[in-house]
């Protein structure tokens, strides 16, 4: 046990180490970079990619993946943008319902739970394989959405709705306030309750974890239907900030998201990593994608190096983690 | 002489039963495509033909999935927008080979002779009347950035090529970033937040279209420097026309998907008919869209 914190320690270091090399280098290369406004500039971009990847490590750790995030994201913005926009209207009971922003915000985070629950409906009971699943589920959404906007973005939403992605709260804007929230909840969930010690239990060694009897379907559906509503709360951002749900949002973010997860050190093998190391991902991804526009560096190499990055810090943690 | 025997053959046929017209859109991800789509399947349905819409998701392989199936079932004419200016010939000729015409809109391809016509939008001219705005705009002078669409696409050099032939020839407007966000709203609205850390003075913002001039339009609103930068787009999407009504945008290039698709449904139509001495290209006029003309475009409100 002991032994096993120490590595998680010389982990998590790790990417701090890399965070730390990549800020100061940064602020050597630009006068910009290391400003008030610039870093709360950063923090704000990372706030979504950050939410998901909270879910897809909780995926991650039972030894699952979430391929379908972006498409859950879009469908929950769309869904929260046209309630708040136009209510809901059932014409076969004459029925015309006004929402209140909660319940817009209410109605999309249901539509990513109930998608999320799918995905782990599909893994548990009909043993379709994670990878799989969510990757019909990354079509399904995504032509729901289509549906369900007729392939035109929805735009114009009420100030109240633009305040949740651009407005500010003693000094800190909102987006990092429910990332941190979320961040928080999630840290506690992990390292203090039963439950968080299940989830690592199922993707440590899952025979195991089902003789000592362990109920992994429930788990499992559980960490599912949170990595839904968490692609849902990051749609809600999404369409906040943009004042528009667009029909292709969220296309290729469980890429980043997948980055974010496995730069912070969570093993794609489940059962070793941590929420912290996936803040620390995501911040070395929104360093790197800030950076690189800030130094206008040209749009081909930004692929190549990001792409470069992804596989230095995951290179590195695996040698280290052989040496221990 | 086949190639007319076979018309003939399915001339006859088309007398039994309606024809048969297949709609292959690059993609259906972008508001624009679907309604360059839908108009082509709906003016051909007006015309009696059966109409169905396949989406190449923005796929070379996809879409010759999609012609080797239209082939396999008999249409009799295919309206399409390619995914590839060289990656959608090759297609192209199959059908052809297998007696089938194919219009292309919008995009073109790089043969002279495999569509039966190809009616395109102009985004290259397009880009040169916009061009000529900003410069007006920005008394020949000041310091802007430009945000690409997809850096593999034709229609993203097309619209940067038509803009920089005008812009380049004044040497006190600078370019002093250039940036891609892959027609994407969101993506374009995080690269102008840092683009706005690194040049907090800019003038004004090219976009290659529409959605990315409003994504890069909320930084700048959140900045506070609405009134700083123009913001300049490409499409003339319902979205921008209200944003250039309410002073948002300052002016965007107006394509017009759905006469383009129409007409092509019609050339398709004559084609089929008998006439198949078309132009085989024919250049569809755009429109420079300003506050001072936007209210001639203004899509009817919901």
């Amino acid at each position: 046990m002991n032994k096993l914190t120490i590595k998680q320690y010389i982990l998590k270091f790790q990417s701090i180490i890399a965070l730390l090399v990549m800020c100061i280098a940064m602020s050597f290369l630009s006068d910009r970079f290391l400003t008030v406004e610039n870093t709360w500039n950063v923090m704000r971009q990372i706030s979504v990619n950050l939410i998901i990847s909270v879910g897809m490590t909780l995926v991650i750790l039972t030894k699952g993946i979430d391929l379908s995030v972006g498409s859950v994201l879009a469908i929950a913005g769309a869904v929260t943008a046209s309630i708040v926009k136009f209510g809901a209207e059932i014409p076969s009971m004459n029925v015309y319902l006004q929402f209140t922003l909660v319940g817009a915000i209410a109605g999309g985070i249901l539509a990513g739970v109930l998608l999320g629950g799918f995905n782990g409906l599909m893994i548990t009971r009909f043993k379709v394989p994670p990878f799989v699943a969510t990757l019909a589920m990354l079509t399904i959404a995504r032509g729901m959405t289509m549906l369900w906007t007729g392939g035109f973005p929805i735009t114009g939403m009420t100030k109240e709705m633009a305040f949740i992605g651009t407005g500010w709260f003693l000094g800190i804007p909102m987006p990092v306030w429910i990332s941190a929230v979320v961040v928080l909840i999630a840290v506690l969930v992990t390292k203090r309750t039963q439950l968080g010690r299940h989830i690592y239990a199922v993707g440590g060694n899952e025979t195991a974890a089902r003789l000592s009897g362990l109920k992994i379907e429930r788990i499992k559906l559980i960490v599912y239907s949170v990595a839904g509503a968490m692609a849902a709360i990051a749609g809600i951002l999404v369409t906040s900030r943009l004042d528009s749900a667009q029909p292709n949002a969220g296309a290729g973010y469980e890429l980043d998201s997948i980055a974010a997860v496995v730069i912070g050190g969570t093993s794609l093998s489940g059962g070793k990593g941590s929420v912290m190391g996936t803040v620390q991902g995501a911040l070395i991804i929104g360093v790197l994608n800030n950076g690189l526009v800030l130094l206008n560096v040209s749009p081909f190499w930004q692929q190549i190096i990001k792409g470069l990055v992804i596989l230095i810090a995951v290179g590195i943690e695996k040698i280290n983690s052989k040496e221990e | 002489m086949l190639l007319a025997l076979l018309n003939a053959c399915r001339q006859q046929a088309s007398e039994q039963q309606p024809g048969k017209m297949a709609v292959v859109i690059s993609t259906l991800n972008n508001p624009w495509f679907v309604v360059l789509g839908e108009s082509a399947a709906q003016k051909a349905r007006e015309l009696g033909y059966e109409a169905h819409i396949f989406d190449s998701q923005n796929n070379s392989s996809k879409e010759a999935e999609h012609f080797d199936n239209i082939i396999a079932m008999g249409y009799d004419a295919i309206l399409f927008n390619p995914t590839d200016a060289d990656g959608s010939v090759l297609n192209v000729k199959r059908a052809g080979n297998a007696g089938i015409p194919t219009f292309c809109m919008d995009r073109e391809i790089n043969s002279a002779d495999a569509a039966a016509s190809q009616l395109l939008s102009d985004s290259f001219t397009g880009c040169v009347k916009l061009g000529e705005f900003f410069v007006k705009q920005l008394g020949k002078k000041g310091e802007y950035v430009e945000i690409l669409g997809l850096v593999g696409d034709n229609n993203t050099w097309n619209r940067s090529n038509g803009f920089h032939s005008v812009v380049d020839e004044f040497p006190e407007l600078k370019m002093v970033a250039q940036q891609s966000a892959d027609f994407d709203r969101n993506k374009a609205m995080e690269v102008m937040e840092s683009v706005l850390q690194a040049h907090p003075s800019i003038n004004a913002v090219f976009c290659g279209n529409d959605a990315m001039a409003l994504g890069a339009y909320q930084a700048i609103l959140a900045a506070g420097k609405s009134n700083q930068i123009k913001v300049f787009g490409f499409d003339g999407s319902d979205d921008a026309l209200y944003a250039i009504a309410e002073g948002k945008l300052a002016a965007t290039v107006m394509q017009f998907p759905v006469l383009m698709a129409e007409q092509s449904a019609e050339l398709a139509d004559r084609y089929l008919k008998g006439e198949t001495e078309l132009s085989r290209k024919m250049p569809v006029e755009v429109e420079l869209v300003t506050a001072d003309n936007v209210s001639d475009y203004l899509p009817v409100k919901k």
